[in-house]
């Protein structure tokens, strides 16, 4: 009996009692409130599903089952898996074969870009913001101001010289450019974020470690940053899905070896002398969901573990 | 606070790797004897190599006198300073030039520039009819990201069944990208095809069209943006309200403190800083709002926000200069606010 | 070091930095050679890559490569606009829209091709068999002037695509005639015949709302009669409008007039006013997506695909897709015309109508050896026979002997409407103003399309501000 209450509990369909366990009431209602917030994104993910005459059908078509007649036959739609074949490879002259489209080598890109600058931003930013955090310079806030402006003009403003830049440099259409450039781009929102939770630390603990003898170096990777798991999860999550879904930069500064699937899903947007295909665009974003869902699910267990060692400064 | 050694001086002229004031000076001769001898190629390597010598001192200086601050923040200034302030400065710089991106010719016009964004009867017409609509595109949507993210983070603060699995669905919008959300909002406000208007022309018998007036395609813009970004200040705060030690609350319980109070006193603290730091992102990307107009409205039915309106000037009219000039009148305006945030954080921190 | 230096310094170091780099290659690859290519992701260009990798053989016996650069629609125009104003020197050749090339030769990135034709007498003989008006809408800079740039990658026109299954049902027929006196098109040759006032009357006519009786059928959703572009993004009802005030009398601004031409007193004149209004009134009988001003070439041709609409005005290049049962539930049942025109006075009918399409144009900064591979690749496109194949895989020549070829018509269905229509061609805006007066003429139009505006004053405004900018960029004294 205690061992399915304990597997209920790691599947999360189970929790113990408590002050703060609302228990299946709460459940209920917040199904209902995230069933309906995710809504348009079933919409998107069904619409992948759907045969391509029946993307634009009146009445709209909900649901790919009539749930045992629940849902009444002109809502419903027979779903296809073929949309996600023809992401990969499909017919894109009149008459000819199927060609691939390069989108296994974007997905691949935009995997490698988005995942090392990410983690090198949290590197580097976290980094920085416990030097902003605890050794505070002359004019700490002033640069973390001037850090800050560089998240608040339109990427377009700083393009040009980017890419003059890079193409003097011989960066123009390389991974290192472009994941030099990401990690710039979450900086600011790295540091800002991780010395917010650096500033609500106590400095109880680390100063008396100091006293016992500890290294700084000590100090920072035994005691301060385990208290910081939570934000850097969450740090990384919100940098992930920023560099992930980035388009401009990507644009204009990748070439046609480290494109990245969002500037590629143009292609659906206006696709082949037509407008928006409608189940190509479903089927590319449904399938570049997968990644951060999965990593952002992963990881939301520390998302909401909060601060842990409970030395939180009041 | 580590005790610092306290910094001997050293001379000036000591070739020491750690002199940076010495290394600052040979940089700025070479750099200006490049600039004028070499040709601009080499030149710009010499500037190169004389602006990583100046920083290779900075940091040997810093770690020989233990500071430890400076050593930390090196790498991200440096990035930051490559990547982003030089570009930065650059546009700065050409706001005070006529100069556009698809001519040769580069003049110095001081603040002309500004002066014709602000006040010509041509341009700032344009300007200033963006910069309202941005303001009030800013005010809409971090203040409903702002009530909703908060709201569902109360939903979820508490540990109930299945959790994990709800949480995620109201974090998927903002892990789509705003090309495909903007585009099936356009599917679902769409008056032939979309779900929208089905439901709303059954209900009322007449054809439902959202976005043929302002107040529609306003609405229709902001919900779409605040749809996709209220699970991020929904996250932030969430952050906050799990590290609100349980002790707390049941000592509140024991005390028989009202809910309100509770709020006020025990959760409240616990969640301003992160709430700040999500109306300050927030803030800063709403002024930034552009994919989303272009996608739904184009600008059309008075949405035009200055972000959209740049990117005409400075990308398909290639006035390059006048958009840097818009550009830092916008982060002058963005500066401003955020200022003021700060400053109202800052001073209600300290006062409580 | 201040900024202006720095910035200058930085310039100067890029365009030194990009020569080297581009001598130094040309030098390595004298018996490989690039040719890269920037082009809009879509079948014309998909077609151009693949017949070259299945087909061409340079003459040279060099080993030629051409690198494709597919960038989607939407972005195509930042991505170009990007790449050469920041001087990334990158492509070798770039499909450009033909307003584009007055911006994109001043700043010197569109390379003059004169001096090329001069010297080779078969390329000379190539272009000159390019009809005069896409090769003048295509290829001049200034307008019309002598000075050549590009060449056709795929020409388009205006055409309408309609349904045959509604217009030539009996009893739509019947109908037609007793509320109008005048019998419904129903074939190529009577759309040919149609007037605007008939397209109205079409549009008019077709008002359905759901369960009314359609050809025969209660339609099983709201049916309208017409669509044309009318949308605010980039020349989305320019080009639409463009043809109504020439068919009407009225003018746009003359840039081969320029100095002498003006904007105020031609572009918002009486006759252009009428017609504006005459756009304007038709919109009524449109689906009801064209009163948010988000009614571009691809909603209305999305529309057609449908079943929504019985007639819409469209590019040929979307065609494709109407025929394509995959895309299309009207795939069988459409017959092809060219756009309605106005009667003249001397009962003629005049069709004036603005060019689509795209020319591919050389950038100035190919090399020797890469451009005398690029001319022979060049007339290899344009020669009959792979320009026959070309349209016989869903592209458009713009070459007299291919498109006068009976076979010709036999390739799509609405290329019976081509060769006429090309004599009707005419474009605008060479000049290198061409976005800024789009893009104010655009929102003054969708103004007027979603209901804000009267025709007078939209005119008036599009006028004084022309008048004003081309005063000031020296275009009109």
């Amino acid at each position: 009996m205690s061992n399915l209450s304990d597997l209920l509990e790691k599947l999360g369909l189970a929790r113990k009692g408590g002050v703060d366990n609302a228990g299946w009431g709460r459940t209920l209602v917040v199904a209902i409130v995230s069933f309906i917030y995710f809504l348009p994104v079933l919409m998107i993910i069904f619409t992948a599903f759907k045969p391509q005459d029946a993307a634009l059908s009146v009445p709209p078509t909900l649901s790919p089952t009539s749930l045992f007649g629940l849902i009444p036959d002109q809502y419903v739609f027979t779903p296809t898996l073929e949309n996600f074949g023809s992401v990969f490879s499909r017919v894109m002259t009149a008459g000819g074969q199927p060609e691939p489209t390069g989108f296994d080598r974007f997905f691949f890109n935009s995997i490698v870009i988005s995942s090392v600058s990410v983690l090198l931003a949290l590197v580097i930013g976290t980094l920085a913001s416990y030097g902003f955090s605890r050794y505070p310079l002359k004019g700490n806030d002033t640069y973390l101001f001037i850090i800050l402006t560089t998240r608040m003009l339109p990427a377009i403003v700083v393009i040009i010289p980017v890419i003059l830049m890079f193409r003097v440099v011989g960066l123009s259409g390389s991974y290192l450019g472009i994941i030099m450039l990401y990690t710039a781009f979450n900086l600011a929102f790295t540091i800002w974020m991780m010395k917010s939770f650096f500033d609500e630390l106590s400095t109880d603990v680390e100063d008396a470690a100091r006293i016992d003898g500890s290294s700084e170096t000590k100090v920072f990777f035994k005691i301060c940053l385990p208290q910081v798991v939570a934000g850097l999860a969450a740090t990384f999550v919100f940098g992930l899905i920023l560099t992930w879904n980035e388009f401009l930069f990507a644009l204009l500064l990748t070439g046609v070896d480290t494109r990245t699937v969002p500037v590629a899903m143009n292609q659906a947007v206006s696709s082949g002398g037509r407008g928006t295909d409608w189940t190509l665009l479903a089927s590319i974003e449904t399938l570049f969901l997968i990644p951060v869902f999965l990593v952002t699910f992963f990881l939301q267990g520390h998302l909401l573990r909060g601060v842990t060692f409970g030395t939180v400064k009041r | 606070m580590t005790v610092r050694t306290s910094p001997t001086p050293i001379s000036f002229f000591a070739p020491s790797a750690d002199n940076w004031k010495l290394a600052i000076f040979v940089g700025v001769i070479a750099t200006l004897l490049a600039t004028l001898a070499l040709p601009a190629a080499a030149a710009f390597w010499v500037v190169g190599v004389a602006a990583a010598l100046i920083a290779a001192a900075f940091v040997v200086n810093a770690y020989r006198r233990r500071y430890y601050g400076g050593l930390l923040v090196a790498p991200a200034i440096a990035v930051l300073f490559v990547m982003n302030i030089f570009p930065l400065l650059w546009s700065l710089g050409l706001s005070f030039f006529a100069y556009q991106s698809n001519q040769q010719s580069i003049r110095f016009v001081g603040l002309q520039n500004y002066v014709k964004v602000l006040t010509n009867d041509l341009a700032a017409e344009a300007n200033w009819y963006a910069l309202i609509n941005t303001a009030m595109f800013v005010v809409f949507t971090v203040s409903a990201q702002m009530i909703v993210g908060f709201l569902l983070a109360m939903l979820f603060a508490k540990q109930f069944p299945l959790r994990r699995y709800l949480l995620i669905l109201v974090l998927t919008p903002m892990m789509l990208s705003v090309v495909a959300s903007g585009v099936f909002f356009t599917y679902y406000y769409d008056p032939t095809f979309g779900i929208l208007s089905y439901v709303m022309n059954n209900l009322t018998g007449q054809q439902f069209i959202l976005m043929d007036n302002k107040v529609g395609a306003v609405a229709g813009i902001v919900f779409a943006d605040a749809w996709m970004w209220s699970p991020f200040v929904m996250l932030l705060v969430l952050a906050g309200l799990v590290s609100v030690p349980k002790y707390l609350y049941e000592a509140a319980a024991i005390d028989r403190v009202s809910a309100w109070r509770q709020f006020w006193t025990i959760t409240f603290p616990y969640i301003r800083g992160l709430l700040m730091l999500a109306l300050l992102f927030r803030t800063i990307e709403a002024f930034k709002l552009a994919d989303l107009v272009i996608l739904l409205t184009k600008g059309g039915n008075d949405t035009m926000t200055i972000s959209y309106h740049l990117i005409r000037i400075a990308n398909e009219q290639n006035k390059t200069s006048e958009g840097a000039a818009i550009s830092y009148v916008m982060l002058f305006m963005v500066i401003v606010l955020t200022n003021l945030y700060l400053y109202l954080a800052n001073r209600r921190s300290q006062g409580t | 070091m201040t900024v202006m230096t720095k910035m200058k310094a930085f310039a100067t170091a890029a365009g030194f930095a990009a020569t080297l780099m581009v001598g130094g290659a040309s030098m390595a690859s004298a018996e490989e050679v690039t040719l890269t290519m920037a082009v809009p992701d879509w079948p014309p260009t998909r077609i151009m890559k693949k017949f070259f990798d299945e087909q061409y053989k340079p003459k040279s016996g060099n080993t030629v490569k051409l690198d494709v650069d597919f960038i989607p629609w939407p972005d195509f125009y930042t991505r170009v606009n990007a790449s050469l104003t920041s001087g990334e020197q990158k492509y070798n050749f770039i499909v450009s829209d033909s307003q584009w090339l007055g911006a994109f030769v001043e700043g010197g990135y569109f390379r003059k091709i004169n001096d090329l034709l001069e010297a080779d007498p078969d390329f000379m003989a190539t272009f000159k068999s390019i009809h005069p008006n896409p090769l003048n809408a295509y290829s001049t800079y200034p307008h019309k002037s002598e000075n050549y740039y590009g060449f056709p990658q795929f020409p388009d026109v205006l055409v309408n695509f309609a349904r045959a299954d509604i217009l030539c049902h009996e009893e739509e027929q019947k109908n037609f005639q007793a509320k109008y006196g005048k019998k419904l098109p129903c074939t190529g040759e009577e759309l040919d015949a149609m007037t605007w006032d008939d397209f109205r009357n079409v549009g008019e006519f077709f008002m359905r709302k759901k369960g009314d009786m359609l050809a025969g059928k209660p339609a099983e959703d709201d049916f309208y009669g017409i669509a044309y572009q009318a949308g605010k993004g980039y020349d989305f009802s320019s080009m639409q409008i463009n043809g109504f005030i020439w068919q009407m009398g009225g003018n746009t601004w003359d840039e081969t007039q320029a100095p002498k031409g003006q904007a105020e007193g031609v572009v918002n004149s009486p006759e252009a006013v009428k017609a504006l209004e005459k756009y304007l009134d038709m919109i009524q009988f449109m689906p009801p997506v064209a009163k948010t001003g988000t009614m571009d070439i691809f909603k209305s041709d999305e529309l057609f695909r449908e079943g929504k609409v019985a007639m819409n005005i469209d590019w040929i290049g979307l065609g494709e897709a109407s025929l394509d049962p995959k895309t299309s539930k009207v795939s069988d049942k459409l017959v092809f015309g060219q756009m309605p025109g106005t009667m003249g006075p001397d009962g003629k009918m005049i069709r004036w109508s603005n060019i689509g399409g795209q020319p591919f144009v050389l950038t100035t900064w190919t090399t020797d050896a890469q451009i005398k591979e690029a001319v022979e690749f060049v007339k290899w496109w344009l020669s009959p026979e792979i320009q026959h194949q070309f349209a016989a895989g869903g592209g458009q020549s713009a070459i007299k002997s291919v498109y006068e070829d009976p076979k010709y018509v036999t390739y799509r269905p609405w290329n019976r409407a081509w060769a006429p229509q090309l004599d009707w061609q005419k474009d605008v805006w060479h000049v290198p103003q061409f976005f800024e007066l789009l893009t104010q003429q655009q929102d003054q139009f969708d103004l007027a399309i979603t209901g804000k505006q009267d025709a007078k004053t939209t005119l008036d405004n599009i006028a004084k501000f022309q008048q004003n900018l081309l005063k000031e960029a020296g275009l009109i004294e």
